[in-house]
């Protein structure tokens, strides 16, 4: 889960990183009851990157300039992400932009500070970047190792430390996946300042920390309907542009079964891993969500039970099937309990194909019948 | 065959949950030898006829185990797979899925402080076919041969299995590293073990978008494997910038794209299969020529 910036800094502050003096508005007007002194920084708040680019950082110098740049940047929609408010800081005088974050490197299997003496950068594409591991347990030494692998001296390498061994702890502390101060700005006044930050929550962690409870809803302004049900059932849904809803379980066999209908000419209407060890209710949540979405002409089912059991999977067909007699089904099911499942479904008439390729095969076929019928109407 | 066999003694933290009793009742009758069973407080019970201890710690001592498969709830996973490290485990088999990252580079350290080997987490575990079984994989699908799997996926790997399965060709050891970003073996440490067993003769790797572990796959194989390596790569239809399902399997920034991943192993003269149907043409082919040979 994406935080805002705002949630980020009040989160750094909490945690003895410094920031800007800032407030948060959602209406233009509330500028008036603002005084940090003009100029001032307008930075819309989304859980998308780019906003820099796209605009979304404005200047106003007066009151009237801030309210009606106020009122265009409240409507910005940055790469598909809505606007869900402004933050209002006073604008800076920068002396020097530095770089600083901690995240989880997947190669070594362990925590990483990413450092630059250059800030305000694509750190993807910046030369002067400095990759360190993170030793655990955890010692404040290694934020001054760090400093001094970035080149900096005197008071600067020391405030640098510690900036850095308090954004670690906030990293381990809270969970976090990634947790950047992008700039880091020395003001003329030698103030060291998070100027902008992002935080991403693990969202596997939600459930143990108190503090974010009730957050998961207050970060869905991006999903779809769709995708917000599926994120409440514990279901990973990805929507798509065709007309073949996909319903599997495990992230590898899904990707796997909607590259087999590409290669076979069919479009998927969305991925629905319905994850491992998944039941009765959970199956006939999924199969709503992929029958709800209004592009979808077939459904095409593919379970591999090992954690998860086919006989659930079978029941929770058998209760969809009666709510929607008309939805055209085709299902492959094989695995644990597989003899059971075929035995419950033998009754409803639903025909079981128990090769991946002809259901896929199948699949794409009954799609394309459905374009044709539609094109003809 | 790598890493288990028919002598392999296993532990099953976790065993008197719901998951873990099913699946040590699903152990147990494929033969694998399940030794004891540890839930806190439960020592001195039993459950599908094994005695269930309080701590690792004692499972070990009184049964000589050296293996732990881990079926407690997330948050309580980093502490289990401690435990099993403290007491000695040699292998640790971690099926949890929803483990925090923090939580998965923690247990990581451990385990090369201590030299151990850790599978998972979020993974379907580990089958020797026909000899040991330890995880949630479905035992009747496999059978044994020559054939040597490495997988970061659990039912695609099922999928695949099944299909060299009926096309005749059995396999050494399948093991399913699982989809999380932060796990322990990956492929180049599965690959080294392959790469060395007499049993194994074609090595199947089948990878997803999603991180550099197959790109770097690619190069160990070159460098190191002279057994015949058919991959494939599951996600190519995959768009930008979405998590498909695992948490590791997200293509970000312009990284981790399925193609990066399939030019890699063409450099690396590694044949890579477009379905799971075509991983056994493949292996078909790789077996014919190694017979030859």
């Amino acid at each position: 889960m994406n935080l805002y910036e705002w949630e980020a800094k009040k989160i750094f502050q909490e945690h003895g990183i410094p920031v800007p003096p800032s407030h948060r508005i959602t209406k233009p007007e509330e500028l008036r009851k603002i005084h940090l002194g003009y100029p001032l920084t307008l930075k819309v708040q989304v859980q998308s990157g780019g906003r820099g680019k796209a605009g979304g950082i404005q200047f106003a110098k007066d009151l009237k300039e801030g309210e009606t740049k106020s009122a265009e940047l409240l409507k910005m929609v940055i790469n598909g992400s809505k606007t869900e408010s402004l933050l209002i800081e006073p604008r800076l005088t920068i002396a020097r932009e530095l770089y600083l974050s901690v995240t989880l490197d997947r190669s070594r299997g362990c925590a990483i500070f990413i450092a630059s003496a250059e800030g305000g950068i694509e750190i993807e594409s910046s030369k002067n970047v400095v990759t360190m591991p993170i030793p655990y347990p955890y010692h404040d030494f290694v934020g001054r190792d760090l400093a001094k692998q970035v080149g900096l001296t005197g008071n600067l390498l020391n405030k640098f430390a510690d900036l850095a061994n308090k954004l670690y702890k906030l990293f381990e502390s809270k969970d976090l996946e990634l947790a950047e101060i992008n700039p880091l700005i020395v003001t003329d006044g030698d103030e060291v300042l998070a100027l902008d930050g992002k935080i991403t929550i693990c969202d596997d962690a939600l459930g143990r920390h108190k503090c974010f409870a009730g957050w998961q809803e207050t970060h869905m302004l991006d999903l779809s309907d769709r995708e917000k049900r599926s994120k409440r059932a514990g279901l990973n849904l990805v929507e798509l542009d065709g007309n073949i809803g996909i319903l599997c379980n495990g992230a590898g066999l899904t990707m796997a079964t909607m590259d087999l209908v590409k290669a076979f000419g069919g479009q998927p209407g969305n991925f629905l891993d319905a994850g491992g060890g998944s039941d009765t209710e959970k199956t006939l949540e999924a199969l709503e969500i992929v029958h709800d979405n209004p592009k979808c002409d077939v459904i095409l089912v593919n379970i591999l039970g090992g954690i998860t059991a086919c006989d659930e999977v079978a029941q929770a067909l058998t209760a969809f099937m009666k709510r929607h007699p008309e939805r055209k089904l085709i299902v492959r099911l094989r695995g644990n309990n597989q003899d059971v499942a075929e035995k419950m479904l033998a009754e409803s008439g639903l025909k079981l194909y128990p090769e991946l390729e002809e259901a896929v095969k199948q699949a794409v076929e009954q799609s394309k019948g459905k374009q044709l019928a539609g094109a003809a109407r | 065959m790598i890493l288990v066999n028919k002598d392999t003694k296993v532990i099953v933290q976790g065993a008197t949950g719901k998951m873990g009793s099913a699946h040590t009742k699903r152990m147990i009758a494929y033969g694998t030898k399940v030794v004891g069973g540890v839930t806190p407080g439960k020592g001195g019970t039993k459950i599908e006829g094994i005695p269930v201890f309080d701590t690792v710690k004692e499972a070990f001592q009184a049964t000589g185990a050296n293996t732990s498969v881990i079926f407690v709830p997330p948050y309580l996973a980093l502490d289990a797979g401690s435990e099993a490290l403290d007491a000695g485990a040699e292998l640790v088999v971690l099926i949890t899925e929803g483990i925090p990252p923090q939580d998965a580079a923690k247990l990581v350290a451990q385990v090369k402080a201590k030299g151990a080997k850790l599978i998972g987490p979020n993974c379907p575990g580990i089958i020797t076919p026909g000899e040991c079984l330890i995880g949630i994989l479905p035992g009747s699908i496999f059978k044994s041969g020559p054939v040597g799997m490495v997988s970061r996926s659990g039912t695609l790997t099922y999928e695949i299995a099944l299909a060299l399965t009926e096309s005749g060709l059995g396999q050494s050891t399948c093991v399913g590293v699982g989809g999380d970003p932060i796990k322990g073996m990956g492929y180049e440490e599965a690959l080294s073990l392959f790469k060395d067993d007499a049993k194994t003769e074609v090595i199947v790797l089948i990878g997803e978008i999603g991180g550099s572990a197959e790109e770097e796959a690619a190069a160990y194989i070159k460098a190191n494997v002279k057994k015949p390596v058919v991959a494939y790569i599951a996600g190519q239809t995959a768009p930008p910038g979405k998590r498909m399902g695992h948490a590791g399997a997200i293509i970000s920034g312009g990284k981790g794209t399925a193609q990066s991943k399939i030019e890699a192993f063409e450099k690396a003269g590694i044949k890579v299969a477009k379905t799971p149907s075509e991983v056994a043409k493949f292996v078909a082919e790789a077996s014919k020529q190694v017979a030859r040979a």
